[in-house]
């Protein structure tokens, strides 16, 4: 399979556990506050980090 | 969101409190509406895009008389008047009320401009219930203000969807309906966190892992300096773009520059197709080489290789399957291969005779028929290659000529403005050219700082690498390591992530877009969505795209086809199993609410756009007159209708105005003479 034909889900299934538990807390962190827009979700994300990797 | 319900107070037309019922479900998902010219169709379209953005669209006039006249009529000076709309819908197994109200306390007959609140509550699926503290931005996550162009129009101007000035904003409010602009909004974050961390191991990494993460640092510094200088340069070549548009429009206005500039769009417009075309012809020319090419080089080894097998059938040397040496093998033995003595005069002994006088001669018969054969069917295809290539040849050079000629075209035009003896157009076209020069010059650096954020992320990325193999000892910058490693990977996949959706989006939409249009028009007209998001239309003459000018009615129906292939992009998308592991029954459903809806098509447009809106449409709200909406277009609607209303208009006009509306048999008021001008919204359905 070549770079250009992976989907998304090939995308998700090449990460390991963390990876994809940061991934989807990220994505998560940003969609609750979209409405948002002067939020900058930095520190979220990095505390995110720090619970995965404590 | 799918929509509950509107109540209306002293809202324009509709005085006192009126409430509709919007509720629908996928097999009935239409709400029908009628009015007369002038009932308040337009308004109640308004009616939602003033609840949940607090503005009109341009064609509404008077904007500041938000309270129905007959009201602040009979309101004295000096007592207030409230105004509010109220719309109730679902989103995300969310319940939400939305309510926008103005107080207008009145001074003279004339309203003042009202200063609306908004208020929004929440309510989720176990009962609780919240006043959102940022109601406007939250609305327009739901459905930001640009993306509901797609679901509340007017059918008349909708084709302002596909005029070129909308591309752009088109473009980016769709990304938050197609799931986008979280990923977006994490990629500009990521960073954020990246430095951050790198602050760790900066500190405590040790020499060797704290010198590289000090390099990798300074390339991020360098990357994010040619992101921002890239951004700039694209938003001065757009603000170029504009201002030559600016300047083309005024000699398009100039009585003396027009016919030239009109001339000039039209050659510059048939360049950019020549050119296609002409490139398109290059390409068939190389894929026809590249795949049949070889056949060129077969003359000679074709005829040598006829001679050669024709010396061979002569001397009948050519492989056989059954060899007469073989048949006589088996006669001197005696014994056939099946095991019976082949004894000189017997049955078996002729019948295996008989094998020696065909053996060799008829295998070496069909063999060379099959040879022979092939050999002038490689003949023929060399004829036909030749005949592919020279038609390819041809195009080419007629598309050439006609490269050629446009430009010279184009100089003599350009020459015949430059050189005008108005001095305003002269001056004006100077400006053209000037724009035109720094464009370029910006296209070119723009080009530079792509080539030089790509070449710094392969630094980047290989400096990670060198990172990650290090060596380092102390424990906290083992773990910033990691912690670096774990949001390095998670900014790639993202990365990957934001493109293959958007490449996905692209060509899905523009799929979905083919299909619905064809289902609408007779025409073989072949609607695109571009790479730069520019819906286009063209045809297939002779294997060569051509666009196609587009009428009012095609616009209206590209536009039609346009949102019902977001509508139901926007749902499958949302549906589909992706990072965000989403799960809401709803999701990505949009209402499309539409005033006027077939505007000026034909009756079989009107059929079949009704049609394919009915099926693709979630939820579909339309608000017709009596001469668009009883035709075809209520036969098709009927079935899949939940909920049917009449807008009553109530009139101060004088002479015999009332009249009825027949819906299924029953006559309902339509118009009818009244003591003040209002609407009333009557439920039948």
């Amino acid at each position: 399979m070549t770079e250009r034909t992976r989907t998304e889900k090939d995308v998700i299934g090449a990460l390991s556990d963390e990876e994809r538990a940061l991934l989807k807390r990220v994505l998560e962190i940003e969609r609750a506050k979209l409405h948002l827009s002067a939020y900058d979700g930095t520190d979220d994300i990095l505390a995110a980090v720090k619970g995965i990797i404590p | 969101m799918k929509l509950q319900s509107i109540t209306l107070e002293n809202f324009r037309q509709f005085a006192g409190r009126q409430s509709f019922g919007l509720d629908s479900d996928n097999t009935r998902p239409v709400t029908l509406i009628f009015g007369a010219n002038g009932s308040g169709k337009t308004t109640l379209l308004n009616a939602f895009t003033w609840a949940l953005y607090g503005g009109f669209s341009d064609d509404v006039e008077q904007q500041d008389r938000l309270v129905t006249d007959a009201i602040w009529r009979s309101t004295p000076i000096g007592q207030s008047v409230d105004v509010s709309v109220e719309v109730k819908f679902s989103h995300d197994d969310r319940s939400y009320r939305l309510l926008r109200t103005a107080t207008l306390r009145k001074e003279s007959d004339h309203q003042q401009r009202a200063i609306p609140v908004v208020q929004l509550w929440a309510t989720t699926p176990d009962g609780a219930s919240e006043e959102i503290n940022a109601p406007q931005e939250m609305i327009n996550t739901i459905l930001p203000q640009g993306v509901s162009r797609f679901f509340f129009f007017n059918g008349e101007r909708i084709e302002n969807l596909v005029k070129k000035e909308a591309y752009a904003e088109v473009q980016k409010d769709i990304k938050v309906l197609l799931d986008l602009e979280q990923v977006e909004r994490a990629l500009t974050h990521l960073p954020k966190v990246d430095r951050k961390l790198s602050a760790d191991l900066r500190k405590n990494g040790g020499e060797r892992a704290g010198q590289i993460q000090e390099e990798i640092d300074e390339l991020n510094d360098r990357q994010e300096d040619a992101k921002k200088r890239r951004s700039v340069l694209e938003s001065e070549v757009a603000s170029l773009n504009a201002e030559r548009e600016r300047v083309l429009e005024l000699l398009r206005e100039n009585a003396d520059a027009a016919p030239i500039q009109q001339r000039r769009d039209q050659v510059e417009q048939e360049l950019v197709e020549a050119q296609r075309a002409y490139e398109s012809a290059v390409t068939d020319r190389a894929t026809l080489i590249a795949t049949r090419g070889f056949l060129a080089f077969t003359d000679v080894l074709a005829s040598d290789t006829k001679e050669m097998a024709e010396d061979l059938y002569r001397r009948g040397a050519l492989p056989a399957p059954l060899k007469r040496e073989f048949v006589d093998d088996l006669l001197e033995k005696k014994v056939c291969i099946c095991g019976t003595e082949l004894t000189e005069g017997s049955d078996s002994w002729r019948h295996v005779q008989n094998w020696r006088h065909q053996a060799g001669l008829q295998a070496v018969e069909t063999a060379w028929q099959k040879l022979a054969g092939n050999v002038d069917e490689l003949e023929s295809t060399r004829a036909s290659l030749r005949s592919d290539l020279s038609g390819i040849a041809k195009r080419i050079g007629d598309e050439h000529d006609r490269v050629d000629r446009l430009i010279a075209e184009k100089s003599e035009l350009d020459g015949k403005l430059r050189g005008s003896r108005r001095e305003d157009v002269q001056s004006l076209e100077g400006k053209h050219m000037e724009l035109l020069d720094m464009i370029r010059a910006k296209e070119q650096q723009v080009g530079s700082a792509k080539g030089e954020i790509e070449r710094l992320a392969k630094d980047i990325e290989a400096k990670t690498r060198e990172r990650s193999k290090a060596e380092v000892t102390d424990e906290l910058a083992l773990k910033a390591r990691a912690r670096l490693d774990l949001v390095q990977s998670v900014k790639k996949a993202l990365t990957e992530i934001l493109e293959i959706r958007a490449t996905d989006m692209r060509n899905r939409l523009d799929k979905e877009l083919k299909e619905v249009f064809a289902t609408i028009t007779h025409q073989s007209h072949v609607p695109t969505l571009t790479e730069k998001f520019e819906l286009t239309l063209h045809k297939l003459v002779n294997g060569v795209e051509l666009p196609v000018p587009k009428s009012t009615g095609e616009n209206q129906i590209l536009s039609l086809s346009f949102v019902a292939a977001v509508s139901k992009l926007a749902r499958e998308i949302r549906t589909e199993r992706r990072a965000e592991e989403q799960t809401s029954v709803d999701a990505g459903t949009y209402p499309i609410v539409m005033d006027a809806a077939f505007g000026s098509l034909d009756e079989d447009y009107q059929e079949a756009v009704a049609r394919a809106l009915a099926k693709m449409a979630p939820q579909l709200v339309v608000l017709v007159s009596k001469s668009q909406g009883m035709g075809k277009v209520i036969t098709e609607l009927m079935p899949y209708v939940s909920n049917l209303g009449v807008l009553e208009t109530h009139t101060t006009a004088q002479g015999e105005v009332a009249d009825d509306i027949e819906i299924n048999g029953t006559a309902y008021p339509y118009i009818r003479s009244s003591d003040t001008d209002r609407t009333e919204l009557k439920v039948i359905l």
